[in-house]
């Protein structure tokens, strides 16, 4: 299976995504199924490389949709919590912060 | 003229005192309230608070801005299937499948995932937790479907009873 790259997942359209999610969990439960019955021991790396590829296509699903919610809620008062933004981040220090850029 | 006075003059006093009457049981009622039942009974020794209004929520945004995904999917309910001796023998005797499977999964769900994903169809289902924590699923085929051609199907050779012997037999060779 081709490493799966976000280039290649660019130019998918939802349900193309979808489907490889798909794709790659049949794939995942072969995997464990081999696993299971003890076999061939050259297969079991593999299934690390399809779980992180599984969940690559899962978050890069889910990126589209929430940017076009950010953008949707952006001057309005009341926003979901998640859209919130995140104070929690970096620690700045009160030196450094005049020459920081404004965070969207 | 003189006619129409002389009615007019015994109908306002009359009517005057009407009237006032009347404003004066209004402001009454306006200072004091009006309680047109008396004094409530109560016949049970608990007193229940009175039934008030409650209302729906209306939120102004909602909280999470997109509903979660379903993480149980059929994939993520039935992890793998068995190979232990006895689970061979299910295979062979009892038309059923012995899966290892996510502990949150619950019967109807199992039966489902089985369904969709072996292409078969499932009497019934039995589950237990074992002491590792994993829950095993026995799913028992229904008699138009057969156990063996799926557990062949399902990928490795070692998986039908015939390639677990095979197995055992290249060991028990090499023992001997």
């Amino acid at each position: 299976m081709a490493k799966i790259k976000t280039q290649n997942l660019c130019s998918m359209i939802k349900e193309e995504l979808l489907k490889q999610v798909e794709d790659l969990k049949v794939e995942l439960s072969h995997l464990c199924i081999i696993k299971a019955t003890g076999d061939m021991a050259s297969k079991l790396s593999k299934i690390q490389t399809v779980r992180k590829s599984i969940a690559h296509v899962l978050t890069f699903i889910s990126q589209t949709p929430k940017e076009n919610l950010r953008k949707f809620y952006k001057g309005k008062k009341y926003k979901p919590l998640d859209v919130w933004p995140k104070k929690a981040m970096c620690h700045v220090p009160q030196a450094e912060q005049a020459g920081r850029k404004p965070e969207d | 003229m003189a006619p129409k006075v002389r009615k007019e003059a015994p109908a306002p006093p009359k009517a005057k005192a009407k009237t006032k009457a009347k404003a004066l049981k209004a402001k009454k009622a306006v200072l004091k309230g009006v309680h047109s039942h008396k004094k409530k009974i109560h016949t049970s020794p608990t007193f229940q608070p009175p039934k008030t209004l409650r209302l729906r929520r209306q939120p102004k945004y909602s909280r999470k801005s997109v509903p979660r995904r379903n993480k149980l999917d059929h994939y993520a309910i039935i992890k793998f299937p068995l190979t232990t001796e006895s689970a061979m023998k299910k295979i062979e005797d009892n038309n059923t499948l012995v899966f290892i499977v996510d502990v949150k999964a619950n019967k109807h769900q199992i039966k489902q995932a089985v369904k969709k994903l072996y292409d078969t169809d499932v009497t019934k289902v039995n589950t237990l937790i074992r002491s590792d924590g994993e829950t095993k699923a026995y799913v028992q085929l229904s008699p138009d479907y057969d156990a063996l051609d799926a557990a062949t199907k399902l990928g490795s050779s070692k998986l039908s009873p015939a390639g677990y012997k095979s197995k055992y037999k290249f060991f028990s060779q090499s023992i001997n």
